[in-house]
């Protein structure tokens, strides 16, 4: 009996003759559910308990990142890792991130935000309207475009430092944080999702019935496309953001001032001044609840956008 | 959910004429913004790098051109190949590992539907929002044979805890990084694209006697095959340019992990320690071709399954 | 209308960062911002680069003294990470300060790029009375001075007085003793070894070998194609198997230097001796798990030959200007003098632990009859390392240290911690590929 695969499936429903229904008598189909339920029941147990294994091998480093957070330098290095020692000391550590060169570790986070955001809405916004543009208008060279773009992010971004470094540089920004938001705005995978969603969920007819209502094709765009778009906008809103706050070897080569920094270099820094000599400071305690508190926002912020993350993550993946 | 471009009247009247090339300018404009910045960000560095990569500049005599030479120099250099063969080892570990995570996590998840599912679908896709380099630094510490509960945990069983950062090691302590870094997303993906399938399909089977695991095995994965292709697809991109993880768990394990451990790396050494900024464009490059190669490849391969036209 | 929303937000966004970015962009990248206050608004700035955080005290110093010329201060980032942003800017044509802090190692390296200025042709000449001939040479190339020193890294040997009295061993003089007193500490049970050899020391490993007559480079900017390179000479062999033959009995760790593994075994006993260079005693005491009851006391370094010390020096900086600096004259005073004070000294001494390379200071009675309290109050200058500066007399780096470095690691990692090599394969082999390399970067071997 072929078990039924995604072509056959619906036609199985309507073709399955009576006949094979009703060879299982009506006990033995109760007894068959109630196995199954039973099994069910114990498959549920089972999976319970392996998906709460998963979830505690990803959490554990996250737990260590808090309890650390909550330690002295001191007792980072005397204490078991995975429990707390003195929990107050946590506030020291704030306060110590307040104090440390004179708080640089609030701009690095303040810095954060506004790279992610600027450039995270900057890189939606130029993924929309390309996204549209590749999905909903036949110009010539679209498909090589759309495939050059695709093929981008096949090069190393080492490659790349150097003259992008060249190019900032000659306008004066590198050292600014325009040298991190301008090379973010370039989102290619954004761009593909929004074509891809564009594409399924935008009728044609509903844009033609727009054009021949006599209305411009921004005006279209903006009041009947775009409603639309909304769960995909805000996928690629928050994986944009997401890709910018994270991103790490940018800024390091393109940032020296560090007021510039965004909080993953500045913490790095920390790291590299506590690991050697000759002048250098030990600034454990601070490097671990300086990162604690830099990942609370990201996290948080998946904890209440859960619906987003799943709706949007579809895009472009089924068709 | 195909849309097709409603017949476009076939009058040749020279206002409908004007009305296409019109939609295609203004399909231009649109696409614009993102060509624009991708021109200035992408296209002009990609064409400098790849002429700095024909240039052959050495320490003591200075820069000259030397085409295509320096291409066939960094496909013989044994740093650079043993750089790929590591990382195509890594790709043949990690992917795999990465994917059956994933799929299991998601297969799970796809059904329950209880809180403490979804809590754990939260925790197990948590990693994502970590960066990488603070990832690697707290596995870094977790490593450590001092700070590390490695000792501890260990010592319940009686043995002693191995060294996670010697040579030996290194190799499963990198594909444990990145499978706790990356799982969690993959799982999103194939996650969504399970939700997003018909459960009449599954009422069919079970009516037929399928159980759980043949209805996943047979339905939901083959039915997902174009989303977990399009993660392999990003995991094997992302595993052949690895750069990240190792270059920040360098720092404590520089003995096991050598400048030049993978051509990234290599490329990264060549240019900002060793001062060869041109070949280090050629390495790059180099390393383009072969995930070019890889990449395409391995799409063609399954173009039956992964529903990209 | 969630488009609106986010339009709203994105243009409040790039304003705020627009109102910030503004801020930080005027003019060229290293001049605008300056972690430092500027007294003199008129003076001429130049840009500094440098990493020691104390160094914001120093810089407040100079801006005081200084009517013509303004210090403009930041952190570029500590040693490599400093080095790869210098090596962007060079290659990039622009963004590289007017000054710039770097490791006499590093010197050979910039300079063949072209990227530092010959500081002969500015007054170095003025100031080389005030500097020891050992830090002198390891600016110089030849008749040209590259860089001014600022601190150094004269090598003695650091060890906890109470370990070794605990297990009845004097503190070695020469290598003989210290293998035995390792074996001896060993055999009587202790929980630690004697010392570490970290295969990652790069300088260090350098300067193991340097002790016993080892001049792995020849090189003379003047002939900048010309270099020399012996690295396998029977001095070096000597050392590697003296440390492969004590790491295979155990004697000692190879732990890598430098992480926070390393860090707390220097100070919880595990270590009875850190082989340390002058700027070893602040790195120490800024360390955490600390043992309560250590008590460390400084002594010479082992030598090979009693009858004939020889001195070596381990890391240290200098100041070196820029071919990028616009006003060369300035910032030329800025490398010459920001260190060349004592109230400068005072703040290095005191508050960075830094070795000062300065006469006027080093051989001041201030710093000679220094007590430090981390060493029971014992005058470590007096005792050890004001010795060993004199006595240094200078090495020369290739201009691919980096390059000769990583390599160097990777055959000491292959001997004294795989094991799969032996200490003269393993320098024959950096030999080889020293040489392969220098040849391919058009170098000619004398």
């Amino acid at each position: 009996m072929a078990i039924p695969t995604a072509e056959v499936a619906p036609a199985a429903l309507d073709a399955a003759p009576r006949s094979r229904r009703t060879r299982l008598t009506r006990e033995q189909r109760r007894d068959q559910r109630r196995n199954r339920l039973a099994a069910q029941g114990g498959r549920r147990i089972g999976s319970h308990v392996l998906l709460i294994i998963m979830a505690i091998y990803f959490v554990i480093p996250i737990w260590w990142l808090f309890v650390a957070a909550t330690k002295s330098t001191g007792s980072l290095f005397s204490s078991p890792a995975f429990w707390f020692d003195n929990p107050a000391a946590f506030f020291t550590n704030v306060a110590g991130l307040f104090e440390h060169q004179n708080g640089i570790y609030w701009t690095w986070l303040g810095n954060s935000f506004v790279y992610s955001f600027v450039s995270g809405t900057g890189a939606t916004i130029v993924a929309v309207l390309a996204g549209y543009g590749f999905a909903k208008y036949r110009f010539k060279g679209r498909g090589f475009v759309f495939g050059m773009i695709l093929g981008s992010v096949m090069v190393p971004l080492t490659a790349l430092v150097i003259p992008q470094f060249m190019l900032l540089s000659q306008y004066g920004l590198i050292n600014t944080g325009w040298a991190v938001i301008l090379p973010s705005l370039l989102n290619p995978f954004g761009v593909y999702l929004m074509r891809v969603y564009t594409q399924d969920s935008v009728p044609d007819e509903l844009l033609e019935a727009s054009r021949i209502d006599g209305a411009g094709e921004w005006r279209t765009f903006t009041t009947i496309v775009l409603p639309l778009l909304r769960p995909a906008i805000v996928t690629v809103l928050l994986l944009s953001i997401v890709g910018t706050w994270n991103n790490f070897f940018l800024p390091l080569a393109m940032l020296t001032d560090p007021r510039t920094l965004p909080v993953t270099v500045g913490l790095n820094r920390w790291l590299t001044l506590s690991n050697a000599g000759a002048g250098g400071e030990q600034v454990w305690n601070l490097i671990t609840s300086g990162a604690f508190i830099s990942v609370l926002p990201l996290l948080l912020s998946f904890l209440l956008l859960q619906r987003y993350w799943q709706g949007g993550l579809t895009l472009g993946s089924v068709k | 959910m195909t849309t097709h471009a409603v017949a476009a009247p076939p009058a040749r009247t020279g206002r409908h004429r004007s009305g296409i090339e019109r939609r295609q300018r203004v399909g231009w404009l649109f696409v614009a913004p993102f060509l624009v910045i991708f021109a200035a960000f992408l296209i002009f560095p990609l064409i400098y790098a790849f002429g700095m990569s024909l240039f052959s500049s050495t320490l003591a005599t200075g820069t000259k051109f030397v085409g295509l030479d320096n291409y066939l120099k960094a496909f013989t250099d044994p740093l650079f190949l043993g750089g790929l063969g590591r990382v195509a080892l890594y790709a043949l570990v990690m992917i795999p590992a990465q994917l059956v995570v994933a799929l299991v996590a998601a297969l799970l998840l796809d059904n329950l539907a209880t809180w403490l599912s979804k809590a754990s679908r939260l925790l197990i896709f948590a990693p994502y929002a970590i960066p990488v380099v603070i990832g690697a630094l707290m596995w870094s510490f977790l490593y450590s044979p001092r700070f590390g509960p490695a000792g501890t945990i260990f010592e319940l069983f009686g043995l002693d805890a191995p060294n996670f950062l010697s040579s030996g090691t290194i190799f499963f302590s990198l594909v444990n990084v990145v499978t706790w870094q990356w799982s969690g997303y993959y799982m999103i993906v194939i996650y969504a694209a399970l939700r997003s399938i018909d459960p009449a399909i599954y009422e069919a089977a079970r009516i037929d006697g399928a159980n759980g695991w043949q209805i996943a095995t047979r339905i939901k994965v083959p039915m997902i095959s174009s989303s977990m292709i399009m993660v392999i697809t990003f995991a094997l991109i992302g595993t052949l340019q690895f750069f990240t993880e190792p270059t920040v768990l360098r720092s404590v394990a520089s003995g096991a992990l050598p400048a030049d451990y993978t051509p990234n790396m290599y490329a990264f050494a060549l240019a900002f320690s060793y001062s060869q900024f041109n070949y280090a464009s050629t390495i790059a490059f180099s390393l383009a071709i072969v995930v070019f190669i890889g990449s395409f490849g391995f799409l063609f391969l399954t173009r039956k399954q992964n529903g990209l036209k | 209308m969630k488009s609106k929303i986010l339009a709203g937000v994105g243009i409040a966004a790039v304003a705020a960062a627009a109102l910030t970015g503004c801020s930080s962009s005027d003019g060229s990248s290293a001049e605008a911002s300056c972690t430092n206050k500027i007294v003199n608004e008129d003076a001429t700035q130049v840009s500094v680069w440098a990493w020691y955080p104390a160094f914001e005290d120093v810089v407040d110093e100079f801006n005081n003294t200084h009517d013509d010329v303004q210090i403009c201060w930041t952190n570029a980032g500590q040693g490599n990470d400093e080095y790869t942003k210098f090596s962007t800017a060079i290659e990039s044509g622009s963004g590289a300060p007017d000054v710039i802090m770097l490791e006499a190692e590093v010197l050979s390296s910039f300079s063949i790029r072209d990227a530092l200025v010959d500081l002969s042709e500015y007054g170095a000449a003025d100031v080389k009375d005030n500097y020891t001939e050992g830090a002198w040479k390891d600016v110089s190339s030849g008749d040209s001075v590259y860089a001014i020193p600022v601190d150094g890294g004269p090598m003695g040997m650091l060890y906890r007085k109470d370990i070794l009295d605990q297990y009845g061993i004097a503190a070695p003089t020469t290598w003989d003793e210290f293998g035995a007193a390792a074996q001896k500490l060993k055999d009587a049970g202790a929980p630690g070894v004697l010392a570490n050899f970290p295969p990652n020391g790069r300088a260090f490993t350098q300067a193991m070998f340097a002790q016993n007559g080892s001049v792995p480079f020849v090189y003379d900017n003047a002939n900048p194609t010309d270099i020399g390179i012996d690295v396998n000479d029977q001095g070096s062999k000597d050392v590697l198997a003296y440390w492969e033959d004590l790491a295979s009995k155990g004697l000692v760790n190879v732990d890598e230097a430098f992480t926070a593994d390393y860090n707390t075994k220097l100070v919880d006993g595990t270590y009875a001796i850190y082989l340390a260079a002058a700027w070893g005693p602040g790195y120490l005491q800024g360390l955490e798990g600390s043992d309560e009851s250590a008590q460390w006391q400084a002594a010479p370094l082992p030598q090979w030959d009693a009858a004939d010390p020889v001195q070596v020096n381990w890391g240290g900086s200098t100041f070196a200007v820029t071919s990028q600096a616009k006003d060369k004259e300035a910032a030329a005073t800025v490398a010459k003098d920001v260190f060349g004070t004592e109230q400068a000294w005072k703040i290095g001494i005191e508050k960075a632990a830094l070795f000062p390379l300065w006469k006027p200071i080093l051989e001041s009675d201030y710093f000679r009859d220094l007590e430090y309290p981390f060493f029971g109050g014992q005058q470590i200058n007096k005792d050890v390392f004001l010795d060993a500066a004199a006595g240094y007399k200078g090495f020369t780096f290739s201009p691919f240290q980096n390059y000769a470095y990583d390599q160097l690691q990777q055959e000491v990692t292959a001997v004294v911690v795989d094991a799969s090599k032996d200490s003269a394969t393993a320098l024959d082999d950096l030999q080889a590929t020293l040489e392969k390399y220098a040849t391919e970067q058009g170098f000619t071997l004398q």
